[in-house]
């Protein structure tokens, strides 16, 4: 279980988390909503290791984990899928998928993933020998999050897996999500698509300028008046 | 004709070793960002170790290289643990200024140590040249020319075919990202420092015992480091190799024909005409490694 308490984090003197407290539990898919500059990017920088926080505690199944590496982070089952997808251009497809895996040593294992990704998203099979910077964006989301399954995480968090995607790719997008998660996996994804993200969760948190200002169920949330107004009705939605 | 075949000979052995000496520094600078003023010395360096291995100490000259090479790369590593490391987060003007300062302590710790007359690295090599119709090379240069292409085709497996090339190429690309996936990127730096500066060193021993070894060697090789970078495009690894043997040729064509005295001259005039109408670099963009 992640568990973060009256989490703080600040970019220079600039305060971006002002104490975020969230959990998400085992199997749970959790989602964080919340307006452009809320701090939901930072909240997952900070759980993979990127950030550090100046204050409060993030454990990992009771252990702490703040100020850990990434690569300590990620070695105990937490995979980061960033914002932007941020798959290496230059690098094959094939390559990203083995980038996600490099801190496994079961060869056996990981060319069984290999396939299993290639079975799951016969496009980057197809593409496999290509640099990663001649795909679609649609593939190159499914190349990012592949690649953070690659390390087989136990929990994996998406940041706005949707972004920029033509319709059709969104609704993919999500039901990859889903599967993910009933393979047993906890899913911590971050999405601007609020209904979409609402929907699809077993619990959300809503973020306003780095503090959590509402946390419940989806269906709780969604009939929030706040909520149904700021992220339902208005912007977010129409994005 | 046979005039030109023996330029193209000799340009060959040059460009090899030029190659050698672009490919680290472009390295350095595509992974890390860092301009490296110090590439100059660390081909000096080389050169010196290999001198002192072989002439003071006795040690076989064919070993001499190899820890000559190795003394360079951890030469390297030091100065990007020393010196960079805890730049990670200054300016690109403080870090160029620290390794302006870094080179002129390497010069000069070099005229203290070894004084500022040449030195002669004897090598085991025959004096008397191979000729082989109308082309006569010495054996020394034809060894030096195999050692860089195997240098450059061991550099080029390792970044392709291996882990660790293929984890340094993802932090050339997307450093954060890297990270992500568990890419120690502080040591990527250290051995790409350590890599660059090795290369460098291994092109200051192999071309020690061709020409004379001095202090200020180092200087116009520096210099011509950055020509050939500037040729074959910044961060540009195939470039590199590229720029390095057009330079070598250059030189080699334009001694031979033009002036022996501006020999040096031609590669840096190639380079105004290079920033002038192709300031990209020979190389396209899209070719890089990185
Ligand atoms: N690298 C950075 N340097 C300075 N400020 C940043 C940086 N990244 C984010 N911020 C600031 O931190 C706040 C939270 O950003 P972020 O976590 O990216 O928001 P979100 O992902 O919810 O859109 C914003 O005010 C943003 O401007
Ligand atoms: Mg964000």
């Amino acid at each position: 279980m992640l568990r973060l308490e009256e989490v703080e984090v600040a970019y220079g003197r600039v305060a971006a988390l002002r104490g975020i407290s969230l959990e998400v539990r085992e199997g749970e898919l959790v989602s964080l909503i919340g307006a452009n500059g809320a701090g939901k990017s930072t909240t997952l920088k900070t759980v993979s290791g990127l950030l550090k926080p100046a204050a409060g505690r993030v454990t990992w199944d009771g252990q702490p984990i703040a100020g850990l590496s990434p690569r300590e982070i990620l070695r105990r089952g937490i995979a980061h899928c960033p914002e932007g997808r941020r798959v290496f251009p230059h690098l094959s497809v094939r390559e990203n998928l083995m980038m996600g895996a490099l801190l496994r040593r079961d060869a056996a294992g990981i060319a069984q993933d290999l396939d299993a990704m290639y079975a799951r998203f016969p496009r980057l099979q197809e593409r496999a020998g290509q640099a990663a910077g001649t795909l679609s964006g649609g593939e190159q989301q499914m190349l990012a999050i592949a690649r953070a399954l690659m390390s087989r995480p136990r929990l994996v968090m998406f940041d706005e897996p949707s972004l920029g995607l033509a319709p059709a790719l969104v609704q993919q997008v999500f039901e990859i999500v889903q599967e993910v998660r009933r393979q047993g996996l906890m899913v911590l994804m971050v999405e601007q698509n609020a209904l979409a993200a609402l929907g699809l969760c077993d619990r959300a948190y809503l973020l306003e300028t780095g503090r959590v200002v509402r946390a419940g169920s989806g269906p709780a949330l969604m009939a929030s008046a706040d909520v149904r107004e700021a992220y339902l009705g208005g912007r977010a939605f129409a994005a | 004709m046979d005039q030109a075949l023996q330029h193209l000979v000799n340009g060959t052995v040059l460009g090899g070793t030029y190659a050698l000496l672009g490919i680290g520094l472009t390295l350095i600078f595509g992974v890390m960002r860092v301009v490296n003023f110090t590439h100059g010395e660390l081909y000096a360096f080389g050169a010196y170790m290999v001198y002192a291995l072989v002439s003071l100490l006795g040690i076989n000259f064919y070993l001499s290289l190899l820890l000559a090479a190795l003394l360079g790369a951890a030469l390297g590593a030091a100065i990007e643990l020393l010196l960079l490391r805890p730049l990670r987060r200054a300016d690109i003007d403080s870090v160029m200024l620290v390794m302006i300062g870094a080179a002129l302590v390497l010069q000069n710790a070099e005229m203290w140590g070894w004084g500022g007359v040449a030195k002669l690295v004897p090598s085991p090599f025959a004096g008397t040249p191979l000729v082989v119709g109308p082309i006569s090379v010495m054996p020394l240069r034809i060894f030096v020319l195999l050692v860089a292409c195997a240098l450059l085709l061991g550099f080029w497996l390792l970044l392709d075919r291996t882990r660790a090339g293929t984890a340094m190429r993802a932090t050339f690309q997307d450093a954060e990202a890297a990270a992500l996936m568990g890419v120690r990127v502080g040591w990527v730096n250290t051995a790409t420092f350590a890599i660059g500066s090795g290369l460098a060193a291994a092109a200051g021993a192999l071309l020690g015992p061709v020409f004379m070894v001095s202090p200020t060697m180092g200087d116009l090789v520096g210099l011509k480091a950055f020509a050939i970078v500037i040729l074959g495009g910044l961060g540009n690894l195939p470039g590199a190799a590229i720029g390095g043997f057009a330079l070598g040729y250059i030189e080699e064509f334009g001694g031979g024909y033009v002036s022996t005295e501006y020999r040096d001259a031609f590669g840096f005039l190639l380079i105004i005409l290079v920033l002038a109408i192709r300031p990209q670099g020979l190389v396209a963009p899209r070719e890089r490694v990185g």
